[in-house]
């Protein structure tokens, strides 16, 4: 039997509603740590699934629909970087939502630690996050995909667009520069 | 026992490459090692911590029906249709309107213009002004 216009309609967006709901807290989580920014953040993960929702008739399955909407979230933090580079006046904004003091940022670590080792943890978590905002954008996308997001060197390949052994050494200098953050923060 | 891991060893074997066996030989680098791989966990938990119970907000749009849009561009047709035609039967009525005007202000001058009233026209040419009689 064939189905009419509006019934394949409805299906798709069916079938998109589940995708949003499985694949939203990764892709927003993703953006959030990278721009560290939860208004910006909220609207570009918006974006990325608008974007995925106009291309989803055409998605094939080539690669998994993780893997393709992490592809279009850090295609949208491209162009968002880009975008912010262009119109600068945009840096100078107060945004009590962004995080670049750190100090808000959660520790990490279990409630039930001691007082110190909570302490210890948090200086190294915000160290952490210190030499990532710092890093060059290529080699804070792999960090973030690996460290946070678990994925392996050919996962971020195919999510980033690059060769596995760009992906490689992106990631061993953006852990070369977090180590010496890490370092600074115990001097 | 071989040289302590440099930096660049401790961030290879955080990248899981486990080739350089002196960790497995000595405390101090294991806990150097653990110290890195320690704080990039708590990193990944924070981060995850900072985004949890973020809902999505994005609903996808029922497909809009198409004919309010229709009815809309053929309102807007319509309007651009009577435009012209609006602006000639005005300019039609406002000609109609000075013809009348011209044909009322004729009227008044002719009957301003008379030297008597009308009722008194036929004795005008019975009288002459200068006292001799026309009859």
């Amino acid at each position: 039997m064939e189905m009419t216009l509006e019934a394949e309609q409805a299906r798709t967006a069916t079938d998109f509603e589940s995708v949003v709901r499985e694949h939203w807290p990764r892709v927003f989580r993703f953006i959030l740590v990278s721009l560290r920014d939860r208004n910006d953040a909220e609207s570009l993960t918006q974006d990325c699934f608008l974007k995925a929702y106009q291309a989803w008739g055409r998605f094939r399955g080539e690669a998994s629909v993780s893997t393709w909407l992490m592809r279009i979230a850090v295609n949208q933090l491209r162009d968002h970087a880009r975008n912010r580079r262009l119109q600068f006046w945009k840096r100078t904004r107060t945004n009590s939502d962004q995080f670049n003091d750190f100090h808000d940022i959660p520790a990490g670590v279990s409630p039930e630690a001691s007082p110190e080792k909570r302490a210890a943890a948090k200086q190294q978590v915000r160290a952490v996050w210190k030499a990532a905002a710092s890093l060059p954008e290529q080699q804070r996308t792999v960090f973030l995909l690996r460290f946070v997001e678990d994925l392996d060197l050919l996962e971020i390949a195919a999510v980033t667009g690059l060769k596995e052994g760009t992906v490689k050494a992106h990631l061993f200098r953006a852990l070369q520069a977090v180590r010496a953050r890490m370092s600074e923060a115990y001097e | 026992m071989n040289e302590h891991l440099t930096e660049s060893d401790i961030s290879a074997w955080v990248m899981g490459d486990r080739s350089n066996t002196h960790v497995t030989e000595c405390a101090e680098c294991r806990i150097e090692v653990a110290a890195m791989e320690a704080a990039l966990l708590e990193f990944r938990a924070s981060a995850h911590e900072l985004a949890a119970g973020q809902t999505p907000v994005v609903r996808v749009a029922e497909p809009r029906p198409w004919w309010p849009q229709l009815a809309l561009a053929a309102a807007a047709v319509a309007l651009l249709l009577a435009i012209p035609a609006w602006q000639r039967a005005e300019r039609e009525r406002v000609a109609k309107q000075e013809a009348a005007d011209t044909a009322l202000l004729r009227q008044v001058d002719a009957e301003v213009s008379r030297a008597v009233p009308g009722p008194m026209e036929p004795l005008v040419s019975l009288v002459s002004w200068d006292g001799s009689n026309t009859q």
